[in-house]
Order: C-alpha cells, then structure tokens, then sequence
C-alpha cells in the first residue's frame, strides 16, 4: 500500500499488502467510513469552499497553486494549516456533519459563476444518474443477488457510494454559488439508460452500461478542467474525474473477463495475476490520453 | 457479450482477449493522441501568430518529440540523476522580444507563466522517471531478477511505459511549443527514492508496489497542477493524463490483489483522490 509522504521523498514509503484480500475483506473495506474522513476529502472539500470564496474575490490574485497542496511546509505554508485544522475537524464527525459544516454559509450568486453553475449542475446530474443506475443494477441478482460475483457486487456497492459523494460534492458546491440543487438524471443518457434497463440479462450487460457512464462522466470532467473559471473548482473535478477513469478500467477488465468466461478471474488476490493470459495486461489501460470526444456539454444537465 | 456463453475455464487465450482489446488500443491511436496533437499544433500556431519577433531556440534543446520512440533514452535515466538542471531553465524565461512574462499565464506572449512551465517541467521529469523506471524492471524481469513472472505483467509494464514516454513528449510538446527546453532528466528529488527502492525489489510484487507509487504520485501532482495551472492549453494536457496514470494504478491495484482505485493507507476506496503524494515545483526549480 501507498502511503501519504508526511516529511519529503526520502519517506515516501509503501506498506506490506495483505496476502489475500478475499470478498469479505473487501465489504469490510468498503464499510470503514470513518476512513472516508480522509485527506482526499478534506482537500475536496476545502477546494470547493475556497472556490466559492474566490468567486467574489476576481479582482484579487488567486491562491498559489501550491497552496491547495500539502508540501510539507515548502509552500504555502498558511493554507497547510488551515487544511490540517479542516482535516482535525472533520475526522471527528461523520461525512454528513463534514459537508455540512464546511458548506454552511449563505448562498451566493454572480454572473462570473453562471458558466461554473452549469458545469457543476450537469455533473450532479451525471451522477445522479450514476447513482441510480447502480442502484438498479443491485437489484438485480447477478449483480446484487445470491448469484452475483462477490467483486462486482462489492464493486457496484463502493462505486454507487463514490458517486453518491460525488453528487453531494457537486451539488454543495453549486449551492453556494447561488445554484439550484441538481436532483434529476442527465438528461440525454437517462433516455439510454432507460431503454438499456429491460435488456440487462447478464453481468456483462450491466458493466457494458455502467462502462458507458462512466466513461462519459470521466470525459465530460476532463473537458470541463478546462472549462471551469475557478482553479479550486478545477482542483475538485480533478479529484473525481480520475476515480471515475478508475471505474472505466475496472469495468474494462471485468467486461474482458465475463466475455471471455473467466468470472473466477474477477477476484482480488495477488496470486490471481499469474493466471491472466498476457494480453490481460493490457485491459482497462486503453488510452494514453484521456478522450473528450464524447464529454456532454455544460449546460447538458443544468437545472432549467 | 456474446450470446453463447462458453464453459467457464481456467485460462483464457490471448487471441480471446486481444480480439476484446484491440479497437482499444485503435481507439487512442484514432481519437486522443491525434487530438492532443492537434491542440498543441494549434497552441504553437497561436504562440506563433502572437509573437512575431522570437529569440531562435536552441536547437539542441528545443526538439519537439511528440511520440513514442523519441523522448528518452530511459535505460540510463536512473542512473543520470539530472546532471543537467534542464528543468530549471524553465523558471527563466527566453526574451521572446515582445514583453516579459508576467506570471499570468495565458495572457503572456509564450502561453506559460514560469509557474505553469515549471509545473510542466516537473511533470515531464515524473514521466521521465516513470519511463525510466518501467524500462528497468522490464530487463529485470525478462534477466530473471524477479522470479516468476507472469504473463500479463511485462505487456502491462510495456503498455504502461510506452503511455508514460506519450505523456512525456506531450508535456515537452507544450514546453517547446513556448519557446522553452524540452525537459529529458527524470526528477531529481524523487530518481533517489525510486532508485533506492527499486534496489530492494525482488519479486513481481515489489516491483508493482514501486510502480504503483510512481503512478500515484504523477496521478496527484497532475491532480494538483489542473487546479493550480494558468493556461487553458496546460489544464488541457495535464487533465488528460491525469486519468491515465488512475488507470494505471488501478490495474497495479488489481494485480497486487487490492481495490483496483484510489484507498487510503488501510485500503478504503476512496471517492476523491488525494494529493499527499504531489511532487511540487521545487523538485525542479532548486536544481
């Protein structure tokens, strides 16, 4: 396991990984919530809020770059602090009492923000139908039945919940800006969906369709870093947009596998690898650079 | 998926999977690269049009390497710890003869603050590393160094490194396209730790841990940079590769038998990535 540097190169260490990580082990992971309350969070967190803060200050220089980045007291030293107070804090309370209280505060609107609404607005509604999606999908019983793969039932549960925060994070974000709370589905890709729904009738089904979305979502956040007024609303799409990759290449792997018969090979184990066929070694790692060609526009999934 | 289901087996043939895999592989080659080439293409016309008067570059430092085979000589980049403080060239900026650089990013005559350039230089040197560090543990492998290694972990570590020398070329394409040096040293801060580490590697385990650090510390400080850089082009860039090296670690993940995504040190999937490990610009603008 990699760990966070705390004092410079020379300790950036890796940590023994367990042997076996089996099924259990793995809804185990996923239900350490009080981990949640980690630095990527806090990070996140803290972008968006200085986002929002920023929004009224365009006449004023923006933060160094450094400053939304722990280095070890390199640089911006000020903004270390505050985040080390912000992660203090939050640790001690739950993901709800976290985003609460960092997105508390009167909401605030600007024409400099429209475009940056729009953008967040049709993100929440990516996810919203991300959530949904998955959703469906777990009840369904090869993915969330008794006859489901344990990886991809603990897979759909995980990235249901990511994307579930992803939304929080979004919609926190363009509440403060003087947006409206996005809570219905893009609405181009819920048409999809919608049509896709009666013809899952296997595992691979799904993941072809999940592999869409999420490969729609990463696409649209790549393009929208570039995009975005704000360098913090930048640094929080950054944080998800490769989750999001993440689940593509998971989705990429899984789907190769189903297709070719091995499920047995969806498993988690360092042994596993030995099995793979070569070819395997190039599955869910399809791009050098990440395609924007499908990325929904801005105002998509804004709330009209 | 297919409709006829075959009885489930052991093992899976390549050409089984490569026929899966292969409009991937068509894919990057048919959309992304030539698109990200197209971008910086247009960028160095624009650069062009805006500054009539230049400073001639220097020709042994301004090779424009977009693709593959040309960025490195990675076998003895670990070794050639930057005896070339290349990268600092980037915080001085060539007089391009209409106006100095402000620090405003894109409203300057070359596109780059010195800031975003020494972001990018620090980026290139990362992918530099990664080049380098990949190129080494494939001849350890392939020497018999590591033990057993299976099948999928060199044609992983072969598609991995070769992504990292695009991702390199991409980075300097944006230097150069600014008037500034290609930057071909890996990073001088982090080439001691890698190399240090990759001493103690002895099996394919080891080596994937080494490599899924090097992943995530260029997938966080690219993390970083998307928020702090100033030109739109470099955002554009960096926000493509970004994902990339996600998707690298992913699989590192899978293969060490983890969640294949972005966890804390105890292994809880995480819903942002994080940005403990981001290399900041002083990894090149000190040397």
């Amino acid at each position: 396991m990699v760990t966070g540097s705390t004092n410079g190169p020379d300790e950036v260490t890796t940590k023994e990984y367990a042997v076996t990580i089996d099924e259990h082990r793995l809804r185990e992971l996923t239900e350490e919530s009080s981990d949640l309350q980690s630095d990527a969070l806090q990070v996140t967190k803290q972008a968006l809020d200085e986002y929002v803060e920023l929004s009224h200050e365009e006449e004023a220089p923006p933060p160094a770059a450094a400053a939304l980045v722990d280095h070890d007291g390199e640089e911006g030293s000020a903004t270390v602090s505050t985040r080390r107070l912000l992660v203090g804090a939050l640790v001690a309370g739950g993901f709800g009492v976290a985003v609460a209280s960092l997105f508390a505060g009167t909401a605030v609107a600007g024409a400099s923000t429209t475009g940056d609404v729009d953008i967040l607005e049709t993100a929440a509604s990516i996810e919203v139908l991300a959530v949904a999606t998955y959703g469906k999908a777990l009840t369904l019983p090869f993915i969330g039945g008794s006859s489901a793969n344990p990886v991809v039932k603990a897979f759909a549960q995980t990235t249901k919940a990511q994307h579930a925060q992803h939304l929080q994070a979004f919609n926190a974000a363009t509440a403060r800006l003087g947006g409206a709370k996005q809570t219905k589905p893009d609405p181009k890709y819920a048409k999809i969906v919608q049509a896709a729904v009666p013809t899952l009738k296997s595992a691979a089904d799904v993941v072809g369709l999940a592999r869409t979305l999420e490969l729609v979502a990463a696409e649209t956040y790549v393009k929208d870093c570039s995009e975005l007024s704000s360098k913090s609303a930048r640094t929080v799409m950054a944080s998800i947009m490769g989750v999001e990759a993440q689940h593509v290449a998971v989705l990429d792997a899984v789907g190769a596998l189903l297709a070719a018969g091995a499920p047995q090979l969806i498993t988690l184990s360092p042994t596993n690898v030995a099995k793979l066929p070569a070819v395997a070694g190039s599955l869910g790692i399809p791009y050098p650079f990440w395609p924007t060609a499908q990325a929904s526009p801005a105002t998509e999934g804004a709330v009209k | 998926m297919r409709s006829n289901r075959r009885q489930l087996r052991a093992d899976i043939s390549d050409s089984e999977l490569a026929a899966m895999t292969k409009s991937m592989d068509e894919l990057h080659h048919d959309e992304s690269l030539p698109k990200l080439r197209a971008a910086v293409a247009e960028w160095t016309e624009e650069i062009a049009a805006a500054s009539p008067v230049r400073e001639a570059p220097n020709p042994s430092r301004r090779r424009f390497l977009i693709g593959t085979g040309g960025v490195i000589a990675a076998g003895g980049l670990l070794a050639a710890c930057s005896s070339t403080p290349a990268a600092a060239h980037h915080t001085r900026r060539k007089s391009s003869g209409t106006g100095g650089n402000s620090g405003s990013g894109s409203g300057s005559s070359s596109g780059l603050s010195p800031a975003d350039a020494t972001s990018l230089a620090v980026d290139a040197s990362i992918e530099n590393l990664a080049v380098a560090a990949y190129t080494k543990g494939i001849d350890a492998a392939t020497a018999g160094k590591l033990g057993a290694v299976p099948p999928a972990v060199p044609v992983f570590a072969t598609t991995a490194r070769s992504h990292h020398a695009a991702h390199a070329a991409a980075f300097n394409a944006v230097l150069t396209a600014a008037g500034l040096s290609a930057v071909h040293e890996p990073d001088p801060v982090l080439t001691p730790v890698v190399t240090k580490k990759f001493a103690t590697v002895k099996n394919v385990g080891d080596l994937a841990e080494l490599a899924l650090l090097l992943e995530n510390v260029a997938a966080q400080t690219y993390q970083a940079d998307v928020g702090g850089l100033t030109s739109t082009h470099a955002i554009a860039t960096t926000a493509s590769i970004q994902p990339v090296e996600m998707t690298h670690a992913a699989i590192l993940y899978f293969v060490l038998g983890k969640y294949p995504g972005a966890q804390t040190a105890s292994g809880t999937p995480l819903a942002f990535n994080p940005l403990q490990l981001s290399r900041p610009n002083s990894d090149v603008s000190s040397t």
